[in-house]
Parts: structure tokens; C-alpha cells; sequence
């Protein structure tokens, strides 16, 4: 698999890389500005591209942008993004675009390499990776949303593990269910958002997506 | 049927009378409302005239009139939790005062209310003289028709009508056949005329519309000047006094050798303050704050236990408090511009009689004489056979001056309305020049400016020290406690697990367990103290997806809508952004809020944030509260937070800071 990594700490960015290539990753690129990150991005059309949302010259939210403007040109680009604080508004400027393959964790969850590699794939091969302090605030917040509030409590439970980006294996180990009893939760959650049956991966980020807009 | 012709030519004269009475009756009437306290009971009156008006109307011609009055309860007086009433920012003991002015507000502030006067003044006597024709087409159809028959001659005669008399040189039977066409086109025409005055009064008493007369905005033009007029007219009488004051101060300091000056002075300034607002509200302009100096404490005893003021040392505090009187106010430069406002307004502000006295005599010119001409000259010259010219003084002209005889009388309706208009067009030039005045004395001085804002910056500034010592204090106990505390743990664990690793290696796996979980602990904490001293968003985006991001974090629906056209300066976006958090807290915590809506925009070199709810209102900020501590933090950047809820909702909470926006995106790096 081939990755474009930009990060600006010089310690971070050898450690990823270092993380990376330990779990059969190539890293093709390890920038640490905005221009050089879209730079390596159109060059390399990498499979996913690791990104920190907070990069020079601005260190603003310059990787984010450059993330952005990259899926723009190349519809569709992995990028997983992390970030020393994750909001939902930024989950949902990615997801925005509908088209998946996208991440968006807290730099944090490098700690469990496991688990981000895990995320890492799962982004490259077009699913979604949300960090789960934003389905977590999600979660807080009352039912505003009129489709999501028709969903029952363990659908509801099924959504938030599918928005962090789990398979309905990874969901059924987590919720004590069969894979098929996730399949059916997951059918009844379609079709309960109104998401016609089409390209499977893609409802999946469609549900998260009316997740995430659930909160306005 | 029969019966409404017969009866409408006396309706008729009776609208007339009522129009008449009505006029006359304005005169007191507006005296009456100098005296404040009557105001209310003024109103009344005029209402219960224009009500009799439309109960007529609805009688006669069977118009109906809707009364246009404002609907709903009056405006009663909020009582605060400390068992006060509050009034435009003075506190009453009873509700008494604040609701007698609120009410005078309320009826004043009722577009009603000015149709209402208008009608009485100018109006109702025009309608009356429509209403007349009836009733004179009649009596002049008796005169023409008494005036064919010898004893009817005769009495004419004997009236004193030669002149109608010696005129009827026509045959008589057209004489007679004119008068009964009168008579009976007066009787026939009577119902219609009622109606007529039905629907004018219809139009002016009933609820407006928007007529041409309206959206030509010269009716607009027309109020602006008249009110402008009795603006400039109560200024008058403010000057007046002033220099009644003025007179008084001299007497005293004559009698008293200066000190009476300083007394004077002190007693005035409220008066003073008040007619700074009178100039502001009316003449527009920068606010004129309050130009006096702070008066000092007394100073410290010395070590001989004596208070020193100036180059007296006195025994006692008091002493020292009583003596300190008189240099603050007589020191007070403001002191000397107020006396010499006292001794010149009067001169500038009596030209606020000459509007006055142009709009006066113009509508006694253009209406008045024109319209009651025939109720008394027309009387008086039948009676006395002395034909008087109504127009204006002309009569007392010819005498003295012949030539000026042959200018016909009519000529005093285009004088009139010349002098109403120039009259409406010099009344806001004059309350401006009388304005202009007050501020040019009455205003802070330059240096009295610069005094209360050094005084106000070090407020602020002690203040705002007092915030950042005490925020860099939680600073350091977050940091000291939390993520530093953890980071020492994590340093043990990995020591103690570089020596289990050869041991027991399963300790160790279980050890690094621990410690990757308290290091993710601590990058928690450190993550909410950067969000408590800057949030991210903020730094990343700036303010107005900063509180977007807000918003979407908010336990209740938010609604955002932000234009900047680029960013405040950070410690203003950060004060304003920490300001809609609480905001939003308050909402969803205390008001019960179902939706809050945020709105920022930068108008003016002003940041304005507005924070509307829907909540049950009601909120107040105590001492020590959040709103508390964001009012001093906004006090820092000259910003200004108000808070409106009354009870029931809604609340609603501005804050507006001066700033300059910089250009969209620049480095924060």
C-alpha cells in the first residue's frame, strides 16, 4: 500500500513512518507544508494519504484544505486525517462529498497501532474511519434529527460502530451479535434513513453522513 | 327618510359646531400638555372628541370608524429581584412613577394618537366647512326667497341688509325661483353631505392606510419639522431656566463670596445631564457623557493624625470630606463651561421662537382666518355694516397705510402657507444651531475626555490583570495536577517495565498497557485546557466557524449566521467566542431554550454578536456570575455586553467590541 504522509513534527513524522512500514505500508512521501502535501498528492496518487490538519506555512488548517483540494482533483482520494482535537465540523466537510474514503481520527489513536493501521486500510479501500469523540458528542446530544430519532436503540448502537467505519464483523465482535443479525440492523437502518439500495460501501457513508448532519 | 333630510342640514351645523369646539379647544388642550402629569388625561380628552366624531359618523351617515388605537396591555414596569422598579435607568421605590411614564410613552408612541390631534386642529374644520354647505345653501335660499315678499323686505330691511335689499334689482319670480332651487339643492344634497364628512373623517380617524400623501413622505417632512419645533421650543425653556440659575448664582456669589457658585453648580448638574440627553436624542451627534471629574476620596490621616486638603489640615474627616467640596467643583473646568452655557443658551435658543411663531402664524393665515371668516366677519359685518377684511391685519394696515389697500385679502393663503413652510424648513437647522451650542460648551473637553479615559483604562486594566493572573493560576494547577502528574506516572511505568521486561514479560505488557492509557489521559486534559484557553477552530478558522463548531457541540438546536468579511484581532475573537459559549450554556441550562440563534456581523468598526433565544427569560447577570465575568472581560477591549430577557422570554444578549477585521486568512504562526 502506498502512502503520502504529511505531518509537521519532525518526531511524529519518523515514528508513523517507522509505524507504516512495519505493517507492510510504503511510504512514498513524508511532507510537512500544505503545497508540498498537494504537491506529492497529485504526483504520487497514493492509496491513502495521512494527513494533520494543522500543517505550516499558516498552521492553520492547512492539511485539511490541501486534503480537500486534492479530493476535488482526484474524486475519491483516501485521506485519513488526524488531528490534536477532532469537530464535527471538519467530519463533515469530508464526508460532504458522499464518495467515502475518508478518516478523520485523533492523533491519539496512533497509541494502538493495531487499530489505526486497521483504519488506515479500511480508508484506503474506500470505507470510513470517524474517531469515535465525535460519534461520542453525537451521542450526547438530544434527538433533533426526525429519521434518526426513528431508529431503535440497538440500531442506534449499530449506527455509531458503523460510523466509526466498522465492518459488520468488527460490529457483531463488538455488540455480541451475528454477522448476519448486524446485516439486518444495518438493512433496517437503510432503510430507515431512505438510502435506495445501490453500492453498498457508499450507503454506509451516506448513513454515517446523515449521522453527522443528524446534529443540525 | 324623510326624516334624515329633514334632520341633515342641522347635522350638519352641528359637525361644524363640534369642529369649531374642537379647534378652540386644542389651544388649552396642548397647554395643557406642558404639565406633565396631565398628559394622559389630555389624551383622553382628544380621544373622547375623535370617539364622538366616529360615533357620528356611524349615526348620521352610517360610516363605520374603526378606532385605530395600538391594541394589547399597556407596558407595566419590570420589578427587579431587589424589589425595585426600573425606569430608564433610574430606580422607584413604587411602580407608580414608572408606569405613569411608560404610559405616557405607550400613548405618545401610538401613530393613533398624532392622526388624532391633526384631525382636531387642521381637519375637523375643513370637514366642518364642507358639512356647512348645506345649512348655507338653505339659509341663503330663505334669505333670497324672503327678500321677493313685502314684509320679508321689511324685515331684512330692518336687520340692517339694505344692501341685499337694494340689490334685488332681477324680477322677482327668478329671485324666488333661485331660492327655492337653494333651499331644496341644500336639503337634497345634506345625507351626501354627511356621508362626504363621514368618509373624511373615515380617512384621518379610522386605521390608516398608506396613501400617496404618506409614501410622498411630505406629511414625513411635515411631522419632522413640527416636532423639531417643539423640541427646539422646550430647549428654550430649558435654557430659561438655566439662566434663571445663572441670575441666581450671580445674586449668591454676591451675597455669599463664591461659595454659592459651587453649590449652585452641584444642584444644577442633573438638570445639565439631563438636557446633554435632550441634545443627543434630538440633535443627534456623538453622545455627550457626564464631563464632570470623579470627586476624590479624602486623603489618608497624617501622622499627626490631621486630614490635609490643599494647604488646610482639618481635625476630622468630615472636615476634610466638607472642605474637599468646593475645589472639586470649583476646580471643575465643566463647572465654568456649564455657568457659561447658562449665561448664553437663552440667546441662541430664542431662535427657536422665530419656527415657532413662522408655522404659528402661517396656519393662522392659511386655515383659521380663511375658514372662520364667515362665522364671525360676515356675522359682524351684517350686524355693524363694517366689512372687514379677514386677511391677516390688513385692515390695521390701510389705515395707516392706504396703498396697502389694494392688495386683495386673499393673498394671506399663499403668505400662509409660504411662512408654514419656511417655518418647517427652519426648525431642524435651528434645533441643530441650538444643539450645536450645548455641545460646544456642554460637552466634554478635550482634557476632561482624556481624564475619564485614563481613569476607565486603569479600571480595566486592573481588572483585566486580575483575569489573567487568576487564569494563568488554573493554568499552572491543570497543568501541575493533571497532565504533568501523569506524564511523571508514565515515566515510572516505562522505567519499572524496562526492568520486569526480561523477568516478567507479561507485567510488563501489562504495565505499558497502563502507561499508553495515562498518556492518553493526559493528552485529554492538555486537549481540554488548549480548548479553554484557545480553542483550536479558533486559531485554525477563526470566529465565525469557530462558533459553528460551537454551535454543533450545543445541546440544543443553534442557528449561525456570520458576516465578517474578515477576522476580528485574536483576543477579540476569543472574547467574543468565549461569550457565545456561555451563552449557549445559559440557553440550554437555565432558559429552557427550544432554538438559539447567533448572529455576527461587523458594521460601523463594530464587532457585533447578537445571541437570541427562545427561552422563558428572565435572566439576570449577579456579581461574580458568568455574564459578570464577561462584561469585565469585554470591558478590556472597550466592548460593551447587554442583556435583554425580560420574563417569558425571549432573551436576547449583544455584545459589540470596535475592532478593524484584518484580511481573511493571515499567518498566526
Amino acid at each position: 500500500m502506498r502512502v503520502v504522509l504529511a505531518e509537521d513534527l519532525y518526531l511524529l513524522r519518523e515514528g508513523l513512518v517507522r509505524l507504516l512500514e512495519a505493517h507492510d505500508c510504503t511510504v512514498v512521501a513524508a511532507v510537512e507544508t500544505g503545497p508540498d502535501l498537494l504537491d506529492a498528492l497529485l504526483a504520487h496518487r497514493p492509496d491513502v494519504a495521512v494527513v494533520d490538519v494543522r500543517l505550516p506555512p499558516t498552521n492553520t488548517d492547512e492539511g485539511l484544505q490541501a486534503a480537500l483540494t486534492a479530493r476535488r482533483q482526484v474524486p475519491g482520494l483516501p485521506v485519513l486525517v488526524l488531528s490534536q482535537h477532532v469537530e464535527q465540523l471538519y467530519a463533515r466537510e469530508l464526508l460532504a462529498d458522499g464518495t467515502g474514503g475518508i478518516g478523520y481520527l485523533l492523533k491519539d489513536r496512533v497509541f494502538n497501532a493495531d487499530q489505526f493501521v486497521d483504519a488506515v486500510r479500511r480508508v484506503a479501500g474506500g470505507g470510513t474511519a470517524m474517531d469515535p469523540e465525535v460519534i461520542a458528542k453525537l451521542m450526547q446530544q438530544p434527538v433533533r434529527n426526525v429519521p434518526l430519532a426513528r431508529l431503535t436503540p440497538r440500531e442506534r448502537e449499530v449506527l455509531e460502530l458503523m460510523a466509526e467505519g466498522r465492518s459488520n464483523a468488527a460490529i457483531g465482535q463488538r455488540l455480541f451479535l451475528s454477522e448476519s443479525a448486524v446485516g439486518k440492523h444495518t438493512a433496517s437502518i437503510f432503510g430507515k434513513l431512505d438510502l435506495a439500495p445501490s453500492d453498498d460501501d457508499n450507503r454506509r457513508v451516506l448513513a454515517v453522513l446523515a449521522y453527522l448532519n443528524g446534529g443540525a | 327618510m324623510f326624516r334624515s333630510y329633514a334632520l341633515a342640514p342641522l347635522r350638519c351645523v352641528a359637525l361644524a359646531l363640534l369642529a369649531v369646539f374642537g379647534f378652540a379647544a386644542s389651544l388649552p388642550l396642548m397647554a395643557a400638555i406642558g404639565a406633565v402629569v396631565t398628559y394622559p388625561h389630555v389624551l383622553q380628552v382628544v380621544r373622547r372628541l375623535a370617539g364622538l366624531s366616529r360615533w357620528l359618523a356611524r349615526a348620521w351617515s352610517g360610516i363605520v370608524i374603526d378606532p385605530p388605537y395600538r391594541e394589547g396591555p399597556v407596558p407595566v414596569p419590570p420589578r427587579r429581584p431587589d424589589g425595585w422598579y426600573e425606569h430608564d435607568g433610574q430606580l422607584f421605590k413604587t411602580r407608580h412613577y414608572p408606569a405613569f411614564f411608560l404610559r405616557m410613552q405607550w400613548l405618545s408612541d401610538d401613530p393613533a394618537t398624532a392622526r388624532d390631534w391633526m384631525w382636531l386642529v387642521l381637519l375637523a374644520p375643513i370637514g366642518g366647512l364642507v358639512a356647512l354647505l348645506a345649512p348655507a345653501l338653505i339659509g341663503a335660499g330663505v334669505l333670497l326667497a324672503a327678500s321677493v315678499t313685502g314684509p320679508g323686505r321689511r324685515v331684512l330691511a330692518d336687520a340692517g341688509l339694505t344692501d341685499l335689499v337694494a340689490w334685488l334689482t332681477v324680477p322677482g319670480w327668478a329671485v324666488l325661483a333661485t331660492g327655492v332651487a337653494a333651499i331644496v339643492t341644500g336639503v337634497l344634497a345634506g345625507p351626501a353631505l354627511l356621508r362626504a364628512h363621514g368618509r373624511w373623517a373615515r380617512t384621518w380617524l379610522g386605521h390608516p392606510g398608506l396613501t400617496w400623501w404618506q409614501s410622498s413622505g411630505i406629511g414625513d417632512w411635515l411631522r419632522r419639522g413640527g416636532h423639531d419645533t417643539w423640541k427646539a421650543a422646550l430647549l428654550l425653556g430649558l435654557s430659561l431656566t438655566g439662566f434663571a440659575v445663572f441670575l441666581l448664582t450671580l445674586l449668591l456669589t454676591l451675597v455669599s463670596g463664591g461659595f454659592g457658585i459651587a453649590w449652585v453648580a452641584y444642584a444644577i448638574r442633573p438638570m445639565l445631564n439631563h438636557y446633554r440627553r435632550l441634545c443627543v436624542t434630538w440633535g443627534g451627534g456623538e453622545p455627550m457623557p457626564d464631563p464632570y471629574r470623579q470627586r476624590e476620596g479624602v486623603p489618608e490621616p497624617g501622622p499627626d493624625g490631621r486630614y490635609r486638603v490643599g494647604r488646610t489640615l482639618y481635625a476630622t474627616r468630615d472636615g476634610a470630606r466638607r472642605a474637599g467640596f468646593f475645589p472639586w467643583i470649583l476646580g471643575d473646568p465643566a463647572t465654568w463651561r456649564d455657568l457659561a452655557w447658562m449665561a448664553t443658551a437663552p440667546l441662541v435658543a430664542l431662535l427657536a421662537v422665530v419656527p415657532g411663531v413662522l408655522i404659528g402664524a402661517g396656519y393662522f393665515g392659511l386655515f383659521w382666518q380663511a375658514l372662520f371668516w364667515p362665522l364671525w366677519a360676515v356675522p359682524f359685518g351684517l350686524i355693524t355694516g363694517v366689512w372687514i377684511s379677514p386677511w391677516y391685519v390688513w385692515q390695521l394696515f390701510t389705515l395707516g397705510l392706504p396703498a396697502a389697500d389694494v392688495v386683495p385679502g386673499w393673498v394671506s393663503i399663499p403668505i400662509g402657507l409660504a411662512m408654514g413652510l419656511l417655518g418647517v424648513l427652519l426648525a431642524g437647522p435651528v434645533l441643530r444651531l441650538i444643539t450645536g451650542w450645548a455641545r460646544l460648551l456642554l460637552a466634554p473637553s478635550r482634557s476632561a475626555r482624556l481624564t475619564q479615559r485614563v481613569e476607565h483604562l486603569a479600571q480595566t486594566r486592573a481588572e483585566a490583570v486580575d483575569a489573567q493572573s487568576a487564569e494563568l493560576r488554573r493554568i499552572e494547577r491543570d497543568l501541575h495536577d493533571g497532565a504533568q502528574a501523569r506524564l511523571v506516572a508514565v515515566g515510572l511505568s516505562l522505567g519499572t517495565v524496562e526492568q520486569l521486561m526480561d523477568r516478567d514479560p507479561a507485567a510488563a505488557r501489562v504495565l505499558l498497557a497502563q502507561a499508553r492509557e495515562t498518556s492518553a489521559a493526559a493528552l485529554a486534559e492538555l486537549r481540554d485546557l488548549v480548548r479553554g484557553i484557545h480553542p483550536p477552530v479558533l486559531a485554525e478558522r477563526g470566529l465565525a466557524d469557530a462558533v459553528r463548531a460551537l454551535a454543533l457541540d450545543a445541546a440544543l438546536p443553534v442557528e449561525v449566521h456570520a458576516e465578517l468579511a474578515g477576522q476580528p484581532p485574536a483576543p477579540v475573537a476569543t472574547a467574543a467566542y468565549f461569550a457565545v459559549a456561555e451563552a449557549l450554556t445559559n440557553a440550554a441550562r437555565h432558559a429552557q431554550a427550544g432554538r438559539v440563534g447567533v448572529d455576527i456581523r461587523h458594521t460601523g468598526g463594530l464587532l457585533r454578536v447578537t445571541v437570541t433565544d427562545d427561552g422563558r427569560g428572565g435572566a439576570v447577570p449577579s456579581d461574580g456570575g458568568g455574564l459578570h465575568g464577561l462584561r469585565r472581560r469585554l470591558a478590556t477591549f472597550d466592548g460593551t455586553l447587554a442583556l435583554h430577557s425580560p420574563q417569558g422570554g425571549p432573551t436576547v444578549l449583544t455584545l459589540e467590541i470596535p475592532c478593524a477585521l484584518s484580511s481573511p486568512r493571515t499567518s498566526t504562526s
